[in-house]
């Protein structure tokens, strides 16, 4: 089941400790695919850079970052995870500063490497607790195979919540998140979002599987925080106006799903169920790999506009789909597979979730049943909110006609999609993941059942695995069958119609002569009422002339959506933080000497500890 | 395999040949409430035939996502159909979680009828697009919650089983959360298929529409092959609600399924009455009406907890 690989290490309490388990499997899958194919997309999306950056750093840090996120799935000792930790971390934000002559860029990587800073204080604390309760053992293995008693466990797992949460941005803590991913470079993005936050995830994994025995209301903490990481995320992402920044939002909201799908296995595990464990662990760790697949292909067809439009301001676009017709057609399948539509892989994971949700319904007592029901229903909502969000998207990037006179459409139109090839490959690859965890899912469903089980610690009867993969393979075939209908029905439109052209005209305006694009629902007119909807959450402030009078004058409106944990809750923190240092600041004493005396005093202290 | 195809062939030829007539009963109801002799209940039909007779427009701005959606959303109609048994009639396609799958795959119908009215440039379909995304939001919280309150009470996660031979047994044990079901699944009934008081099916006004609006641009087989898909996606929704409303099942295969067409054509007069009761809520009191639907859901979820 697990390998290790034991290397000498001058490191104090530190061993060179690799292992291999399913757990860390399934995360190395998702980094081996999306490392590669954000580095290709990379060659393409970097040219117009060549001469004007280096390259080699942005090179050397892209690989940096890649091994130090292979090590720190694959560490077995906290020392060697928390360096690969901090490497993560550094080459995270080299890589997010590579716009470094913009100053949001430099502002947002210094955000970033804020908020994982405070993680990281976190994971020091858990991690020396744990090594603590472990006679000062500091290698995963020996940790896990230490008893915890309740209280200590339950301090752990907040520790975990707060240090792995910020790195995964559940939902009050994911602040760093939405500034730092669009002030990336696109491929970078795609790698934070589809694994750098992931890493978050696998970190509460593992501390899952480290303590094998955690209080009831941890599982319920988790459906919580899934619930409402997942609702607040799409709710936000609805209200942007920024392409990325949207996307980025979405993550939050597909991290609280992959919560969900925890939480559900955790309270499997606490009552005593393996298969509902397995099902609810499964899902979630399906649903890791399937949204670094989508969310990496989303992250790199927004680039690609990006880099053609000069823009990521939805308001502004518009028809890209005649311009770009490879990109939009890949960016349709990570819509499609993000919003968890049949056919996409998002639909398997978040099936198995939902199978998941509902078994709880049957197999918990009480107040696990309530807990269930709230995540089905939130799931669900999510599932209806990513598909408002994604057509708002897709119809407004891609669908209709360009909106603001800047952005010169004209220009790109001669030439069919002139995007680089190495772009469209890498796209291409990830869409044909999606697409094939989508319609043959076996092959993974059974792989992440193993690190399920793996997770869960308890093996389920060999039948019960049927429960799931049976409807799967019924599944696949109701939508194959859709296929089939679909074409059928296009055959059927031919026959009626034989081929006779249509006729090609306006689109029917009602009868109005002067249409202009500039009609066209924005993707802020789109949501606005889901949004108003949610005003109160979301901060939603709406500033404009309203139209008075038989004859308005000109008048402007604008609208945004800014972010209630931000701005209630971190800036007022971050204001008082300010002024106190400022006010300690101007009380110290300048006068070096007395530094210096501080310093020969504590040595003092040293001394008579240690002789004592 | 040969069952499993007649018994496909044998839902399509209802689902297909009833549909329509479930929308002319409706219309004639209302007709006739208005004190109109109002059209033959078999004009549905004659209007599909014509549609398919016309010819097709499209516009200069869409691309080739417009042209694919209508036949898209009859093929998720089509396919959710097998999955719902109509009365004694098993569905062809049953298995545990079918209900996940109904689910999405009328979102996935929905996904394309948004984007091919976005992809018309227009502020009407735009509006028309946002709406119809906001208010399914709302349908979806209440379907679910439904779903729940079902499986809970049948213990299975199957639509057959949980709108199948169990339920008349439920009503004499827990009567009052049925009630609350069949209430707010008639909301989302009306809801998801663009009835009044959510969205009125025959105005002209783009301005008040939802469904309509979205489909201005639709013309001959495109617009016939929507209208039919909506037929259907009522016919469907009908067809899950009716078994839970009706107490009991006489166990005889034939006696059974009257008892479940009278059901749908009891249906199809109420949704005329409340049609012709109605006006049109205005916009921003449907969610509000919705979110009552909702309370209703959780409620009787809450007491399915309490009760078993």
């Amino acid at each position: 089941m697990q390998k290790i690989i034991s290397l000498p290490w001058q490191v104090p309490f530190g061993t060179f400790a690799l292992k291999l388990d399913p757990l860390s499997l399934v995360f190395l899958f998702a980094i081996v695919i999306l490392v590669v194919c954000s580095g290709l997309y990379g060659i393409g999306y970097l040219r117009p850079y060549k001469g004007k950056k280096g390259m080699g750093w942005h090179l050397f840090f892209y690989i940096l970052l890649a091994v130090s996120l292979i090590l720190v799935v694959t560490a077995n000792n906290v020392i060697l995870f928390l360096g690969a930790w901090e490497l993560m971390a550094i080459a995270n934000y080299f890589l997010i500063i590579f716009n470094n002559d913009q100053h949001e860029v430099r502002r947002a990587g210094f955000l970033y490497l804020m908020a994982t800073h405070c993680g990281t204080f976190c994971l020091f604390l858990m991690f020396f607790l744990m090594a603590n309760n472990a006679a000062g053992s500091m290698n995963f293995d020996v940790i896990a195979a230490t008893n915890f008693s309740p209280i200590m466990a339950g301090i752990i797992f907040v520790l975990a919540l707060l240090g792995f949460g910020v790195k995964a941005g559940f939902c009050p803590m994911h602040i760093w998140l939405p500034h730092a991913h669009p002030a990336a470079p696109s491929h970078v993005s795609a790698l934070m979002s589809g694994l750098a936050i992931k890493t978050g995830i696998y970190g509460i994994c593992r501390v899952i599987w480290i303590m094998k025995i955690l209080p009831d209301w941890c599982g319920y903490v988790l459906l919580i925080i899934g619930a409402s990481s997942g609702l607040l995320g799409v709710l936000y992402a609805l209200g942007q106006h920024e392409l990325k920044k949207l996307l980025a939002y979405h993550s939050i909201e597909n991290i609280g799903i992959i919560a969900l799908g925890l939480g559900v296995g955790l309270l499997g595990r606490t009552y005593n169920q393996p298969f509902l464990s397995a099902v609810g662990f499964a899902g979630a760790l399906l649903h890791v790999i399937n949204h670094a697949l989508f969310k990496g292909l989303l992250f790199l067809g927004a680039g690609s506009v990006i880099q053609k439009t000069h823009t990521g301001n939805m308001d502004h676009l518009g028809g890209l789909a005649k311009v770009m017709p490879y990109t939009s057609a890949l960016f349709l399948v990570g819509a499609l597979s993000i919003c968890g539509l049949p056919l996409f892989n998002g639909f398997i994971s978040e099936f198995i979730i939902f199978m998941g949700l509902f078994n709880g319904l049957f197999n918990l007592p009480q107040q696990g049943i309530f807990f269930c029901g709230l995540g089905i229903v939130s799931l669900a909502v999510m599932g209806a909110l990513a598909l408002a969000c994604f057509t708002k998207v897709y119809g407004t990037v891609f669908l209709g006609e360009v909106r603001a006179e800047n952005v010169n459409i004209e220009d790109i139109r001669g030439r069919k999609e002139s995007t680089s090839k190495w772009m469209i490959v890498a796209m291409m690859s990830l869409a044909g993941l999606c697409l094939w965890i989508g319609l043959a899912p076996h092959t993974m469903v059974n792989f992440t059942l193993v690190s399920g089980q793996y997770l869960s610690g308890k093996s389920f009867a060999v039948n019960e695995a049927e429960k799931l993969l049976i409807p799967l393979a019924t599944i696949i075939s109701v939508v194959l069958f859709l296929i089939v209908v679909f074409l059928g029905l296009i055959v059927l439109r031919r026959l009626v119609k034989g081929n006779a052209a249509p006729l090609i005209r306006e689109t029917w305006s009602c009868g109005f002569e002067q249409f202009s694009p500039r009609f066209q629902y924005t993707s802020a007119s789109f949501a606005r009422s889901i949004v108003e909807f949610a005003k109160n959450i979301l901060l939603f402030n709406r500033q404009g002339n309203k139209i008075m009078g038989a004859f308005p004058a000109a008048g402007n409106m604008s609208s945004a959506v800014k972010d209630a944990a931000e701005e209630i809750m971190v800036r007022p923190f971050y204001i008082r933080l300010i002024r106190l240092s400022r006010k300690i600041d101007e009380n110290r004493n300048k006068y070096t000497q007395m530094y210096l005396m501080y310093i020969f005093l504590f040595l003092i202290f040293l001394l008579v500890w240690k002789i004592r | 395999m040969r069952i499993i195809v007649f018994s496909i062939i044998l839902h399509w030829l209802i689902v297909l040949g009833c549909s329509p007539l479930f929308v002319g009963i409706i219309n004639r109801v209302k007709a006739v409430i208005s004190g109109r002799r109002g059209p033959s209940i078999f004009q549905p039909y004659f209007d599909l035939f014509r549609l398919m007779q016309k010819q097709q427009i499209y516009s200069r701005t869409t691309t080739w996502v417009f042209r694919a959606t209508p036949a898209i959303v009859l093929a998720s109609m089509l396919c959710v159909a097998l999955i719902v048994p109509f009365g004694k009639i098993a569905a062809p396609i049953r298995f545990s979680g079918d209900i996940i799958l109904v689910a999405y795959i009328l979102a996935l119908a929905r996904f394309f009828m948004i984007i091919s009215a976005l992809d018309t440039g227009y502020s009407m379909e735009g509006m028309g697009a946002s709406r119809e995304a906001f208010f399914s939001c709302l349908a979806e919280l209440v379907l679910f919650m439904n779903f729940i309150t079902l499986a809970i009470l049948v213990k299975k996660v199957s639509l057959s089983q949980m709108i199948g031979s169990d339920v008349p047994l439920l009503w004499s044990t827990v009567g009052a959360v049925l009630i609350m079901v069949v209430v707010s699944f008639f909301v989302v009934l009306l809801t998801e298929n663009c009835r009044i008081p959510i969205d009125d099916p025959e105005t002209h006004l783009e301005l008040t529409m939802i469904h309509e609006v979205m489909i201005l641009d639709n013309s001959g087989v495109d617009l016939a092959y929507i209208l039919y898909a909506s037929a259907i996606k009522l016919f469907i929704f009908a067809a899950i609600l009716v078994p839970i409303i009706i107490p009991f099942k006489t166990g005889i295969l034939w006696s059974d399924m009257c008892v479940f067409f009278a059901g749908m054509t009891g249906l199809a007069l109420l949704i005329g009455l409340v049609e012709s009761g109605m006006a049109r809520l205005k916009l921003n009191r449907v969610r509000n009406f919705l979110l009552i639907a909702f309370a209703l859901a959780f409620f009787g979820f809450i007491v399915t907890l309490w009760r078993i």
